[in-house]
């Protein structure tokens, strides 16, 4: 028999250490970015306290003055880091977008699973995937020449007139730079990942229970409300969870169409808001003028904040969307 | 009372490939009709024609008339056929997120059912007609999915009979159950003919010819012979028909 030569084991080995390497790096950045955020958050941490998540003030303070010391901490004179404003921003941004995607991506999925096949079914599976390929920069860019202008001209007026007696749905109608364009763009971004989920979700309820509801005389509708939802139901719901978390996250196309408010809470659809991601790229290069280093650290404080927040949506999410077998009904 | 069903000049497709052949056939109001051949020989594509099922596939294409009671299928919405032509198929398959109560209860209360004690008495007598009240009764609110699959059948039996159609088409309800079940399941089949049309496709002989008062022999996508049962087990007028019910193939 042929023994191994020296240099296949050596090769092996390398192969061996380099898989290793290339297994851990996944746990090894998460865990070295988490951990960088939060030793970098300590001061804002200590500096602000609880203050940081219901302080609607962000303000670096003088940054060529005297200083001033709390809690152990030295920061610029007048500096308050408060990021209620992005907090809210990032929620409401995020929400608004689910509401306009959900609907969007169920009836994108439903279409896809059950009743196109063949070429064009092909071809809007790959329309999908390519709308989740479109970068957020151009998506953006597209928010700021067109979806802007006609909020501003068109569909906020229209709004308020229509919805205008709904609290949030009146008053100014402002530039368009708003909370409502940063929704829609965030919902374009996240149809594609509800949509596919959705969609290999869809596909997994049997034939056989659906063509049951049919036989009873069910309407195509009624069979996806009480017999494939239903199934699908927790898988559905992280679904939402993915896009979700994905939203939250999401940052230069907010960036360029939310108006970056700071310092005060959107009044309305039409007010200008910020995000924390947003937020962090839009002042990160003024907070590096802060001798002091408390802005940065107070960055951190909020990169920390959305690291938490995303990380949860996505664990959750991934946990519901688990694949996973149900008793009774054999597939076909 | 069931109805009858008169079918002419029928043809189906998958894709480019055709299933069934000029398909002419009378289906007696409350009779027990079975159909027979060998795998692949269009049996359950025909009967899923009577429904309109067929038609859900997204390659499948079907050409000819078929009439319930002189009425044209295809003239009809196909949600209206299947409330009128219920169906039970090759493997149990109850609503698998809902209880036994609600697995019957859904057709009801979607065919306009609103009242809870009415929804109460129907489930009641749908089941007892399927025989499986005295089984399930302490245990309504249970997933349907926990009993048995010969249970599982008889609850979608009861499902299908719960809206009061006037023909139940069976594609082999039984091929999926034990000797025992199996028998229940012919019980019943002759107590609800009755007041219903059945129409029902098995590979089983033995069981056509238990149950089934006409019987029709399907070959290669044509229909080769139909007779009343006795007739087409000892005098099979089709060389085909007498090589398949002797066992020479199929």
């Amino acid at each position: 028999m042929r023994k191994v030569s020296k240099a296949a084991k050596g090769w092996d080995r390398g192969f061996r250490v380099l898989a290793a390497i290339g297994a851990a790096s996944p746990a090894v950045f998460l865990v070295s970015i988490a951990a960088i955020v939060l030793v970098e958050s300590i001061p804002t941490i200590r500096f602000m306290g609880i203050h940081f998540l219901t302080e609607t003030r962000w303000d670096m303070g003088n940054l060529y003055g005297a200083l001033t010391h709390r809690n152990g901490i030295t920061a610029p004179a007048g500096a308050s880091y408060g990021a209620l404003v992005f907090i809210v921003g990032t929620l409401l941004s995020s929400v608004i977008a689910l509401v306009i995607a959900v609907p969007v991506s169920v009836g994108t999925a439903l279409i896809l699973a059950y009743r196109v096949r063949g070429p064009l079914g092909f071809l809007l599976n790959i329309l999908v995937e390519l709308l989740a390929g479109i970068p957020s920069v151009v998506i953006g860019l597209w928010g700021i020449l067109v979806l802007v202008p006609w909020i501003a001209n068109a569909f906020a007026p229209f709004l308020k007139s229509v919805l205008g007696f709904i609290p949030f749905f009146g008053g100014q109608t402002g530039t368009g730079y708003s909370l409502l364009a940063s929704g829609i763009v965030l919902a374009m971004m996240i149809v594609p990942i509800i949509t596919a989920t959705t969609r290999d979700l869809l596909v997994q309820v049997p034939l056989l229970a659906r063509e049951g509801g049919l036989g009873i005389g069910m309407t195509s509708w009624e069979v996806v409300r009480y017999i494939a939802l239903p199934y699908i139901r927790e898988g559905f719901i992280g679904a939402v969870a993915l896009g979700w978390g994905r939203a939250m996250g999401e940052t230069m196309a907010v960036l360029m169409v939310s108006g970056n408010a700071t310092n005060i809470l959107p009044q309305n659809l039409y007010s200008p808001i910020s995000t924390m991601a947003a937020f962090i790229a839009n002042q990160l290069d003024s907070a590096e003028t802060d001798a002091s280093g408390m802005a940065v650290h107070a960055l951190s404080e909020l990169a920390l904040l959305l690291l938490a927040i995303t990380l949860a949506t996505n664990l959750v999410a991934r946990w519901l969307v688990r694949p996973r077998r149900r008793g009774g009904v054999v597939a076909p | 009372m069931g109805k009858s069903m008169t079918v002419r000049r029928l043809n189906a497709w998958y894709g480019a490939h055709q299933v069934l052949h000029e398909i002419d056939m009378d289906i007696e109001e409350n009779r027990v009709t079975a159909i027979i051949g060998p795998s692949g020989c269009g049996k359950s594509t025909f009967i899923r024609c009577l429904n309109r099922m067929h038609e859900t596939h997204p390659q499948a294409r079907v050409e000819g008339d078929i009439r319930l009671a002189g009425e044209s299928l295809f003239d009809l919405d196909p949600v209206d056929v299947r409330r009128m032509v219920g169906m039970v198929f090759q493997k149990p398959n109850p609503f698998p997120t809902m209880s036994i109560f609600d697995n019957i209860a859904i057709g009801l209360k979607l065919a306009g059912v609103r009242r809870s004690s009415e929804l109460r008495d129907r489930v009641e007598r749908a089941l007892r007609m399927a025989a499986l009240w005295d089984e399930v009764k302490d245990r309504l609110a249970k997933p349907a999915t926990a009993l048995s699959g010969g249970q599982q059948q008889r609850l979608c039996i009861a499902r299908a009979l719960a809206v009061e159609p006037e023909v139940l088409l069976m594609d082999e309800p039984a091929s999926a159950l034990d000797p025992i079940s199996t028998m229940r399941i012919e019980e019943l089949i002759e107590e609800i003919k009755q007041t219903y049309t059945v129409v029902i496709v098995t590979h089983n002989m033995q069981q056509a010819a238990r149950i089934a008062d006409k019987t029709a022999f399907f070959y290669q996508g044509h229909l080769i012979e139909m007779d009343d049962t006795t007739q087409m087990f000892t005098k099979p007028k089709d060389k085909r028909t007498e090589d398949y019910i002797t066992g020479r193939f199929g």
